[in-house]
């Protein structure tokens, strides 16, 4: 029986898609379940598989008691920054690189894809000593500066696949009319490539907002850190409190999480933006 | 997406590269003298004709040495202008660190409270990081652990792709919604959460391991456990990503191709090893290429989760540059090890490269 086949083939389906499912979301189940639990809930064994007293203590521990809310800030601020930068640099560089007469386009394509690709390591003794020579050791500028400089290429990338694609029409329309180089890219091209603005701003935000190395080595001091250093060094080497960290990291992942949701097709177009032929 | 020409059409004149196809030409106005319209100079008519082929003689002025007109050379400024601020920025804080970084490697480096020197010629430096056990284990193990990761995700990743395929439907809009999530948290957030969940004590991990077996394991207190405890971590952030690449590239496929091959008799496995499997090579390539480099130059999870240990059992090779640079302040050494990382990167992705000919760059390997 073919029907009763198929639908045994959809059940199995269903199946594996809610083992996989359950395989990703039990992990940040149980970031938030213990996010509401005393210390005593924290440290049972065995461990209780919903808080029993839930408590909002460890976000209130969090954010009044320690400075998760300046971390939060300070990565907000730096993210934010460093994308809108990115896109502005990316966007002409793109196009330059996507329509106009430039020597040797091959050869910076390359180039820009093996530094997006750059094991950063290779970057923090450098740039540590460099900061420090110009004295934007603990700034924001300096987590900026990096940041953008380590997007931008990777934004180039997805921002010139898209100029590629866009009909020239327009632009040569915005030309024979007089208007400035400047204006018909901002008027006319940045408008069609919409999605691929998206695209780049969430890859750079998500890269800036999640980056932990450059960050621990430039910003030392407490009033700068962002959010993923102050988790990594929260705690002492003998308790660890879990329950203000993950109060912590639970409203951490919620900025991030709405922004990919619903922009859930440009991250997908970015992350096949390599796979298709460009 | 491109219209490229292949590499080595002959061209009468322009940029090596062929995406512009001339079509620039149709610009010919000085911008600050617009004809009035219906004026007829030579853009006009240019424009009028559409784009002349990368063949036509150029409008516009006699060429130059070069063979460019000066309309070409203009729009060649026009684009360095363009270019110059974002390819600056990226040479700044890149390309100049990087090469001091190997400046430094190859130096002795004085550190002291008023700055530091770069003294006198040595590969002193890599003599050391040669003669080092740890260094030598670093390297071992941050290669077979990038294999071994990269292997586990790429085979988790397709399984997951074919199912999110079959189930189609909203139930794959939102499947793909929660793959989502770990690839956009912050890494140090999912180290603390797995940390948390190994936990000798009160870990939900061990006290299921001890309801399992009747002994509850130690999951980062020994090497092995612990490396494959922080491999499994690591999976599970990013398996989500290679799933989304792969589940995109097998959207993209022709669907008449499996069905022809199925109607010649092909069973469902042989109609995706053979046929299928083959045209996601791309998709599969970019996945892989990402994933290697970010597992090489792994540094936040070994960090929070095991802090190299225990031992050195974890100990990748950016963990130990960082802490040879930062906690020991042996520049030198440190940069050697952060200049050897960044080798065998290249290396590595140079031999994949080889290995798999990917289409990245100008040479289309056809999609």
């Amino acid at each position: 029986m073919r029907i009763g086949h198929t639908r045994l083939r959809l059940t199995w389906t269903h199946l594996a898609a809610l083992a996989i499912a359950a395989f990703v979301a039990a992990p940040l189940y149980w970031m938030a379940a213990s996010s509401f639990k005393g210390p005593d809930e924290i440290g049972a064994n065995p461990p209780d598989l919903w808080p029993k007293s839930a408590t909002w203590d460890n976000y209130r521990q969090a954010f009044s008691d320690n400075n998760f809310g300046t971390y939060l800030l300070n990565s907000v601020a730096v993210s934010i920054v460093a994308t809108i930068l990115v896109l502005s640099l990316s966007a002409f560089a793109g196009y330059a690189l996507a329509r106009l007469p430039l020597r040797g386009k091959g050869p910076i394509m390359v180039a820009l894809l093996m530094i997006s690709l750059f094991p950063t390591i290779a970057l923090a003794a450098p740039l540590f000593l460099l900061m420090r020579d110009i004295g934007w050791l603990n700034s924001y500028q300096g987590l900026i500066l990096v940041y953008t400089a380590l997007n931008v290429p990777f934004a180039v990338w997805i921002l010139r696949n898209f100029f590629l694609g866009i009909p020239k029409e327009m632009e040569e329309v915005a030309w024979v009319d007089g208007a400035s180089p400047v204006r018909t890219v901002l008027s006319v091209i940045l408008p069609q490539a919409r999605p691929g603005m998206f695209t780049a701003a969430i890859f750079t935000f998500t890269a800036c907002w999640t980056e932990f190395l450059i960050a621990l080595t430039l910003n030392t001091a407490d009033r700068f850190r962002t959010m993923p250093v102050g988790l990594a060094l929260f705690g002492s080497q003998f308790t660890v409190p879990y329950g203000t960290i993950f109060a912590a990291a639970t409203v951490s992942v919620l900025p991030i999480a709405l922004l990919v949701l619903v922009f859930r097709r440009a991250v997908v177009s970015g992350l096949t933006a390599g796979a298709v032929k460009g | 997406m491109s219209d490229t020409p292949p590499e080595g059409t002959p061209r009468a004149d322009g940029p090596p590269t062929g995406e512009d196809e001339g079509h620039t030409l149709a610009y010919g106005h000085s911008l600050r003298h617009p004809a009035p319209r219906g004026g007829q100079n030579r853009a006009d008519a240019a424009a009028a004709e559409g784009p002349p082929g990368p063949e036509g003689q150029k409008g516009g002025s006699r060429p130059d040495r070069g063979g460019r007109t000066a309309l070409e050379r203009k729009f060649a400024r026009l684009g360095w202008g363009f270019a110059l601020p974002g390819l600056l920025v990226v040479l700044a804080v890149t390309l100049f660190p990087i090469a001091f970084s190997v400046a430094m490697s190859l130096s002795n480096v004085d550190v002291s409270a008023g700055g530091f020197r770069l003294s006198g010629f040595t590969t002193g430096h890599y003599g050391l990081l040669l003669g080092s056990e740890r260094w030598r284990y670093a390297v071992l193990f941050t290669v077979l652990y990038t294999i071994g990761t990269v292997l586990a995700e790429l085979v988790l990743g397709t399984l997951i792709a074919l199912v999110l395929e079959r189930l189609g439907g909203a139930g794959r809009s939102w499947m793909m919604a929660l793959l989502l999530l770990p690839w956009a948290m912050i890494t140090v957030v999912s180290a603390q959460l797995w940390a948390y969940m190994y936990n000798g004590v009160y870990g939900i991990l061990t006290s299921a391991s001890e309801n399992l077996t009747g002994e509850p394991v130690q999951f980062l207190g020994t090497r092995f456990p612990a490396i494959i405890s922080m491999a499994v971590a690591d999976i599970w952030k990013t398996t989500p990503f290679v799933a989304i690449i792969v589940l995109a590239g097998l959207m993209m496929l022709p669907k008449d191709v499996t069905e022809a091959a199925r109607v010649d008799g092909a069973d469902a496995w042989t109609a995706f090893w053979r046929v299928r499997l083959p045209l996601l090579r791309p998709a599969l390539t970019i996945a892989v290429l990402f994933r290697i480099l970010q597992a090489f130059g792994i540094f936040d999870l070994p960090f929070v989760l095991t802090g190299g240990g225990p031992g050195n059992a974890t100990e990748s090779l950016a963990l130990l540059g960082w802490q040879v640079m930062f906690t020991n302040l042996d520049f030198g050494p440190g940069a050697a090890v952060a200049a050897s990382t960044a080798a065998l990167v290249l290396v590595g992705c140079l031999l994949f490269l080889r290995a798999f000919r990917s289409q990245v760059g100008e040479e289309e390997a056809g999609t």
